[in-house]
């Protein structure tokens, strides 16, 4: 079909430029490219290459891993490490119990309500968390409901943090299977509501799941605000606490609180690789 | 007492009725085809059989149970869907035995189950597959196998060919009247493909704005539609307004040319308006010694359909489609040549009636 738009002049000169120098049309789009490329990853990593370069220089004029050999070898190191550890794996159960069946419905049953649901979810968003500490500590620190001095809160409070992840982590993940006509088809054989979950939901959702688990699971290990206001060790706090003392073991905690991002990241590329061919193909 | 039985069902969406006094009975090993345009409520209908939607009024039946307010997961009902939904993390024989796996039977029974209905579905050794490794066209085979692993009483068929091409439709088509057959299951079947309906079903609900406008076997629908609607949507039809000249011998007026028909005209008068249809495969050239049912007509365009040829003529301003079959020796008129076609009395179907005043 022949171009009638007003580009159409500009687009023949071009066409014709290229023809006449393609190589050094495309050599230069590439340099372009480079450029980019470089300079944003200039910007991410130089801080990044500074702090490691500055954690591992705890002694003088060497370079060596002692502030991380400091950093392990203090016990309290473990101790917050395992309680953060212990808060992601609780707000991962959780916020897969409440989102993952909430999705689900809305998906199947009141399809309309999905904007409202996910505008919901976007709150966290909105509200920083500070506001949405103390808003908890003012609710529940008093009767009729005292969750003060209760894990629960915490726990509450970082399901809330990690709601827009996980829910639009499922979200997509219902979006990309006709859940509608899979629960009616195991409707017809006989299911109940836990065999469709379990059996037909959950394995398609797999991918998605494991992505929403592995945010929350960064995200719950490097918090602050929530652990510290509300009196509760976690990994966030002993990171400030130490950095308020110490010059190179925090760079070193830096380094390796990246890296456990980078690891949960890199483990979802790696389990999605392997169950992306069984999901997208079956969608169809 | 029939083995399915539909009485009064009524189902009305907010403001919309989608189906309204829905009367039905269903006998055993019959297939039955829901039959309409989008929106006819045929779907809606399939639905509260399989539990699916709850009827607004009215009560089902089958085999004289009443099972209006079970769930779907607890009536005797196999459905196969318009978009296979296999599950796509189970294997061809993880979907076939699913329903068998809910229902706790042992081990090797599913197996053998699977391995039956694989032979049946022509589909022998591919149990290990995934859905994703499967043609559109098996995997719904493997959905029909689905839905009969578990032996239902009654197998409800949700437009199942709409998403494959051509060809396919036509020997899946074939193959599951054949599995229904050898079965003995009783089937609805849901399309909006009028060919599809005529050529799988015992008989056929041809429904239109959530009312069944006519119930009747494939030739009876076709060769006398009830109702304007039904003719239309059945095949190609030529519905045109005559006058009716002398009611007592059913003479009718087209464009100044007089034409008899043999029934469907009682109670008119003379100067009534009606509206007749001829199906397009009734007209045929003039051979001599036709001396009734005679149309003057010019032609005005030929059409090659493969195995039909479709001849538009003009009788006055009136525009009439003629079928003829094809054969290499078929000797056609030209392009506005002056001809003369005809038809039986019989092919004369009258649709409605207008009185004059």
């Amino acid at each position: 079909m022949r171009d009638t738009s007003v580009f159409a002049p500009w687009a023949t000169v071009r066409a014709f430029f290229q023809r006449l120098r393609p190589e050094e049309g495309r050599r230069k789009s590439n340099v372009w490219s480079w450029f980019i490329f470089i300079l944003g990853m200039i910007y991410f990593f130089l801080p990044l290459y500074a702090t490691f370069v500055f954690s591992l220089k705890m002694i003088k004029d060497r370079y060596t891993f002692e502030a991380y050999k400091v950093a392990f070898q203090d016990p309290n190191f473990f101790s917050h490490f395992g309680y953060s550890v212990l808060w992601a794996i609780l707000t991962i159960v959780i916020s897969l119990l409440l989102i993952v069946p909430t999705a689900y419905w809305v998906h199947w049953r009141t399809p309309r309500l999905r904007p409202v649901v996910e505008f919901i979810t976007l709150m966290p968003f909105v509200v920083p968390a500070v506001v949405l500490t103390f808003g908890l500590i003012r609710a529940y620190g008093s009767p009729p409901i005292v969750l003060i001095g209760s894990p629960a809160l915490l726990i509450a409070g970082y399901v809330t943090l990690s709601l827009p992840y996980m829910f639009r982590a499922v979200d997509t993940g219902l979006r990309s299977i006709d859940v509608r006509t899979l629960t009616e088809a195991a409707l017809s054989l006989g299911a109940g509501w836990r065999v469709i979950l379990t059996q037909v939901i959950f394995p398609n959702l797999r991918v998605a799941i494991l992505s929403g688990v592995f945010l929350t699971f960064a995200i719950v290990m490097g918090e602050f605000t929530f652990a510290s206001l509300l009196a509760w060790p976690a990994f966030g706090p002993y990171m400030e606490e130490i950095g308020a003392m110490r010059a190179y073991t925090p760079q070193a905690l830096s380094v390796v609180s990246f890296l456990l991002t980078w690891g949960s990241i890199g483990l979802l590329q790696l389990v999605s690789r392997g169950a992306g061919q069984e999901q997208i193909a079956g969608a169809h | 007492m029939a083995f399915l039985e539909l009485h009064n069902l009524n189902k009305i969406f907010g403001k919309t009725e989608a189906v309204a006094d829905f009367n039905l009975d269903i006998e055993k090993g019959e297939l039955v085809s829901f039959l309409g345009p989008s929106g006819c409520g045929k779907t809606t209908t399939l639905r509260m059989v399989a539990g699916f939607e709850v009827p607004t009024t009215g009560r089902i039946k089958i085999n004289g149970v009443d099972i209006t307010d079970n769930p779907p997961n607890q009536r005797p009902v196999g459905m196969v869907f318009q978009a296979y939904a296999l599950f796509p993390n189970m294997t061809v024989a993880g979907n076939i035995g699913f329903g068998m796996k809910i229902a706790r039977k042992p081990a090797e029974q599913i197996r053998n189950r699977v391995d039956e209905m694989l032979e049946l579905i022509h589909m022998p050794g591919l149990g290990d597959r995934y859905p994703y490794q499967l043609s559109g066209g098996q995997q719904q085979r493997v959905a029909l196998a689905r839905a009969l692993a578990l032996s239902p009483a009654l197998l409800l068929l949700d437009e199942p060919l709409s998403a494959l091409d051509a060809k396919i439709r036509v020997s899946l088509r074939s193959e599951i009247r054949a599995i229904q057959r050898k079965l003995g299951i009783t089937a609805i079947y849901v399309t909006h493909d009028q060919e599809e309906a005529l050529s799988l079903s015992d008989r056929v609900v041809v429904m239109n704005v959530g009312r069944m406008e006519q119930v009747g076997k494939p030739f009876e629908i076709y060769n006398y539609p009830k109702t304007e609607f039904v003719a239309q949507f059945v095949g190609t039809l030529n519905a045109v307004k005559a006058e009716v000249i002398d009611a007592a011998s059913r003479t009718l007026r087209i464009e100044g040319q007089n034409i008899q028909a043999a029934a469907g005209l009682d109670g008119v008068r003379n100067g009534d308006r009606v509206m007749i249809a001829i199906r397009p495969e009734r007209l045929s050239f003039t051979t001599e010694g036709v001396k009734a049912n005679l149309l003057e007509c010019r032609i005005e365009n030929i059409t090659f359909l493969g195995s039909i040829v479709r001849i538009q003529v003009l009788v006055g301003a009136l525009t009439f489609h003629m079928d003829t079959f094809n054969n290499p020796f078929l000797e056609l008129p030209k392009i506005g040549e002056n001809v003369q076609i005809t038809f039986s009395r019989e092919a004369v179907l009258a649709l409605s009636q207008e009185k004059s005043t």
